[in-house]
């Protein structure tokens, strides 16, 4: 299995710093990614999915440059965006799970999505128009997408935002049996307790990392304590 | 206009979209050359027919979809009525019913990919001179799903806009934060496109 590797990789834009360097080898199974809104969280997940290039530094995946190696990417990483309608790149269901596979070459990609939307018990969606679908089930839509592509890493970025408890609890179901390494960024910190490993990031930068009992006590104790001045809202 | 899906699954939805697609620029032709008044009537009649197959829900839906045609048949038709050439304005009404009428109907029951498809098929030969034709496939798929999009988001900032204000309509207000929305979206759509191989590495189909 392969390993994610950042060597000093950061990021910033015209000036301002949205994660600053951070060198981290990630190689658990599972791996929690905690911190506040606007803490840079996103921007990592965007970065460890070779969405965008650091500004600084490098991230390689199984010493692939994942930004720059885009066919060799797709095997190695998957991305669930934050935002599903941000993902959803065609009109119909079907279209939008193929679309991925076909992408990988695969000659049976209508077959595999099928499949694929059929195994979560979706296979009437296949030609349903993706704006008829509500938010969380355009969310399980991108992570049907996602999951068929079958990469090593599955970067999943707030992946139970919008789903109800049935859904919620077949995808923690589905996850746990999962061959593939998952990062999971979350705000339920139930869900990540029994991870092999949490990072809490703040500011841009590794606020702690280690085991995920500790960093969800640590972080927990440290939430408790914030003030509501609303200060930390501010970009 | 342009997203037109069917809300029933019809007899035309198995034919193979292109034969659809020919016997449409066959119609479409016809329609073009054929001159008479009682010929214009009557193509409009078996279109009607046509739509009527799979039965009343299916009309409705089609009936509702010519709505942004009833404008211009609308227009064209005072135009001939200021001028008195009713008989020619009458023609061009009906032939322009007639023809967005079949083009809808061929789109409501075509998937995008069967069409994509076709298209894929005709462009093979640019291919063989060494063009990349996938770009162009794509950027179709792109602006298919992406109009409704940019409507609704239209539709969401006007509702945003009149729940914060007296007015209710916001008319142009909207049109400068509607177009820092089209270019965020544009940028979001360029990173999903990337998360899953882009435009570089098309797939053999
Ligand atoms: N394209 C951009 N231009 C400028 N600033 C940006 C851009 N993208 C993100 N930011 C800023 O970078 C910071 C981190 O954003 P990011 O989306 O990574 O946060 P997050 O931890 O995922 O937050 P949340 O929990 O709310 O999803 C924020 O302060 C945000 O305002
Ligand atoms: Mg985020």
């Amino acid at each position: 299995m392969s390993e994610i590797r950042l060597d000093g990789a950061g990021y910033g834009v015209a000036e301002r710093e949205i994660l600053r360097p951070l060198t981290l080898s990630l190689r658990e199974r599972r791996i929690g990614i905690v911190g506040r809104n606007g803490s840079g969280k996103s921007t990592l997940a965007r970065l460890l999915a070779g969405l965008i290039a650091p500004t600084q530094g490098a991230v390689k995946v199984g010493g692939d440059d994942i930004y720059a190696d885009r066919k060799a990417a797709l095997a190695r990483v998957g991305i669930l965006f934050q935002n599903p309608d941000h993902q959803i790149i065609f009109p119909t269901c079907g279209e939008e799970v193929t679309f991925g596979l076909a992408q990988q070459g695969r000659r049976d990609a209508e077959a595999a999505a099928r499949a694929a939307l059929k195994s979560f018990g979706k296979a009437h969606w296949w030609d349903r128009p993706v704006g008829s679908l509500s938010g969380g089930q355009r969310h399980l839509l991108c992570l049907v997408a996602v999951l068929a592509m079958a990469p090593e890493w599955l970067i999943l970025d707030e992946p139970f935002a919008g789903l109800d408890i049935p859904t919620t609890r077949a995808l923690h179901g589905r996850l746990a049996k999962l061959e593939q390494r998952v990062v999971m960024i979350s705000h339920d910190l139930a869900a990540l307790e029994g991870f092999d490993r949490v990072i809490w990031i703040e500011g841009g930068a590794v606020a702690a990392d280690g085991p995920a009992g500790e960093v969800l006590a640590a972080f927990r104790a440290a939430m408790e304590g914030v003030g509501d001045d609303h200060t930390d809202l501010a970009g | 206009m342009i997203t037109l899906t069917s809300p029933v699954e019809t007899v035309f939805h198995r034919v193979p979209a292109g034969v659809k697609l020919g016997l449409l620029c066959v119609a479409t032709t016809g329609l073009f050359l054929l001159g008479s008044l009682a010929g214009q009537l009557a193509a409009l009649g078996l279109v009607a027919a046509l739509y009527a197959l799979p039965g009343a829900r299916f009309a409705r839906a089609g009936l509702a979809a010519l709505r942004p045609v009833a404008l211009f048949a609308a227009l064209i038709a005072v135009w001939h009525l200021a001028t008195g050439t009713v008989a020619e304005g009458a023609v061009i009404v009906l032939r322009l019913v007639s023809a967005v009428a079949l083009a809808n109907l061929v789109t409501m029951t075509t998937r995008l990919s069967d069409m994509l498809a076709v298209l894929h098929g005709l462009t093979a030969p640019l291919r063989r001179l060494g063009l990349r034709t996938r770009p162009l496939e794509l950027a179709i798929s792109l602006v298919i799903r992406f109009i409704p999009v940019l409507s609704a988001k239209g539709a969401a900032l006007a509702e945003s806009y009149r729940a914060r204000s007296p007015r209710r309509r916001p008319g142009w207000r909207i049109a400068a934060p509607l177009a820092g929305v089209a270019l965020d979206d544009a940028e979001r759509v360029a990173e999903a496109l990337r998360a899953r191989g882009g435009l570089s590495e098309g797939a053999k189909r």
